[in-house]
């Protein structure tokens, strides 16, 4: 280059540097539609570019694992569900297998089978709020709508089956509390049939479709080393191309006697581990389960829904780390117990968490529209990240 | 400089004339292909929401819903009291004298309490029915009634020996 463009080049910067601004903060949240919850995200952009975001949480925090040790096993339950208002079955089926490892306690064989109906149950009902309302945050609307019509026939059964339609405390420590009737197996198998249909109409309507894969494809890349970094669980890490699934890696309650697929992303529509495939996996869970279920409509046999486990219930001395895979990853129980009828302490390791430290990691360099959709694809309930 | 842009135009992302119309034809019949659904919804489905106030929905008979205590029935064992994990149940009692005649609730437990106060605050309780299942006279119940929203909190805290309260009864047992 010549010594004339070099000045001219210079006096050109030497003008952009008057016209530099700084980066401007934005709160997202923490009343945001977006951010599923109260999570508050601080975001300093450059125009419509971020720059760095930092999460803040707190907003939910109400000190679930300090009140667990003013209350008894049994009482623990409730508070258990209201970590993962979406999926409270299967917070109750891990912290109860937790329990009763500690008990050494032998769970009736037709319980056994309700529990994981009831979680898998649970882990559809889930994802399909996920399908619903990721949606919603890319722009979509009437999928929300379809999602809930199929959601709703699961809370439903559950509220008929447990009585309630979100907190259930129904799988207790030794069982489950009610019994499924033959007619709620039916229905099981009717929504497992239903939802078979309505998942290729799902894809259709949304998995095909070209706005929707310029939005999630190639957008906010959690690959594999990302995901080890920070220990990332569940459909997050699957999504990444890794299988590893704890019902089948480290198998617990029945799982060992079924047979299912772990769905990995594959990188189909971009980079490997984008939103496309978080949002893939889920979709190929939903179908999983449904295989789940029908297996169990055959397993299931008659018999006692509970064990015999003592009124007043004391744990012996000592202390369990269990870990199930509930609808957003990895659900890890630490108990311990020094053989009083309260715990000692109780410390619950929530895939949420883990999942919103990312996000500060893949944020840098998205548009803020963009920023929305890898949120929304973590799949995140702010009542566990906060406890 | 050229050896960059020939590794450049290898790449996908290039946007050529051909890709720029095929991706508005894609674009377009994949969109198609969803209104088709969304279409067919609009005649071939029915509706699914209820009309609240005018159609009521009949719960379950299991849901958990107001909680309904028959004093008559209670026998004053604190049980309850001490499974609720919000502690949203009060409960005192005294002595019945031996003089007063005995009492039995409706399963055959003799009555050895006078109950003086037994109130829930509902606005506390998490409704999970664990103060149900210890019940030992099964007094203790939920019920499937879901419509008593209060103006304030103070009145959400029933005092189930108030005759008003107890006048429930013929409405609210299962």
């Amino acid at each position: 280059m010549s010594h004339d463009n070099k000045t001219e080049q210079t006096v050109l910067v030497d003008e952009l540097e008057g016209l530099k601004t700084d980066l401007l903060t934005l709160n997202m949240g923490p009343q945001h539609p977006a951010t599923h919850g109260v999570l508050r995200i601080e975001i300093k952009t450059d125009s419509e570019i971020i720059a760095s975001a930092k999460p803040y949480l707190g907003y939910l925090h109400r000190c679930m694992e300090k009140h667990s040790e003013n209350l008894d096993y049994r009482g623990i339950i409730p508070f258990v569900d209201r970590m993962d208002y979406l999926a409270a079955m299967n917070q109750e089926l891990g912290y109860c297998i937790a329990v009763e490892k500690m008990l050494n306690l032998e769970i009736p064989r037709r319980a056994e089978v309700i529990r994981v109906i009831c979680a898998e149950l649970g882990r559809i009902a889930s994802h399909l709020m996920f399908f619903g309302t990721y949606l919603i945050d890319l722009g979509a609307f009437t999928p929300f709508l379809y999602a809930f019509n199929e959601r709703e026939k699961i809370l439903r059964l559950f509220e008929e089956v447990s009585g309630a339609r979100l907190l259930y405390n129904y799988i207790w420590i030794g069982g489950v509390w009610n019994d499924f009737t033959s007619e709620h197996l039916t229905r099981v198998g009717e929504i497992c049939d239903a939802l078979h249909q309505q998942l290729s109409q799902y894809e259709n309507l949304v998995t095909g479709n070209q706005i929707f894969l310029g939005r999630v494809s190639n957008v906010a890349v959690m690959n594999e080393e990302l995901c080890y970094a920070y220990g990332a669980t569940g459909p997050v890490l699957r999504g990444a191309g890794v299988k590893w699934d704890l019902r089948k890696n480290r198998p617990y309650s029945i799982y060992p006697e079924l047979d299912f697929d772990i769905p990995v992303g594959k990188g189909e529509m971009g980079t490997l581990g984008d939103c496309y495939d978080r949002y893939y996996v889920r979709m190929m869970e939903m179908r999983e389960s449904i295989k789940i279920l029908r297996q169990c409509l055959d397993l299931i046999e008659e018999g006692p829904i509970m064990a015999k486990v003592p009124k007043v219930l004391k744990l012996p001395p000592g202390e369990i780390y269990h870990r199930t895979e509930a609808a957003r990853g990895e659900l890890g129980i630490h108990l311990i117990s020094e053989g009083e009828k309260k715990p000692y302490r109780l410390k619950i390791k929530s895939p949420c968490f883990t999942h919103v430290s990312m996000l500060p990691a893949v944020a840098k360099g998205l548009m803020i529209a963009d920023f929305v959709a890898a949120v929304g694809s973590i799949d995140i309930v702010l009542g566990e990240v906060d406890r | 400089m050229s050896h960059d842009s020939v590794e450049w135009e290898e790449t996908d992302d290039v946007l050529t004339i051909r890709k720029y119309f095929s991706n508005i034809f894609k674009g377009f019949f994949s969109c198609l292909k969803g209104l088709s659904i969304t279409t067919r919804y609009i005649w071939a489905e029915k509706p699914v929401t209820i009309e609240y106030p005018e159609v009521k929905e009949i719960l379950p008979e299991r849901s958990r819903s107001r909680l309904f205590n028959d004093v008559d029935d209670c026998i004053s064992c604190t049980q309850c009291a001490l499974a609720c994990p919000v502690d949203c149940i009060y409960i005192d009692s005294e002595k019945r004298e031996e003089t007063e005649p005995q009492l039995k609730t409706s399963n055959g437990m003799p009555i050895k309490l006078n109950l003086t106060q037994f109130s829930i605050d509902t606005a506390l309780c998490c409704y999970c029915g664990l103060c149900t299942t210890v019940c030992p006279t099964e007094c203790l119940t939920h019920t499937t009634d879901y419509e008593y929203s209060q103006f304030t909190l103070a009145s959400m805290k029933y005092d189930y020996l108030d005759e008003d309260v107890k006048s429930w009864k013929s409405r609210l047992k299962k």
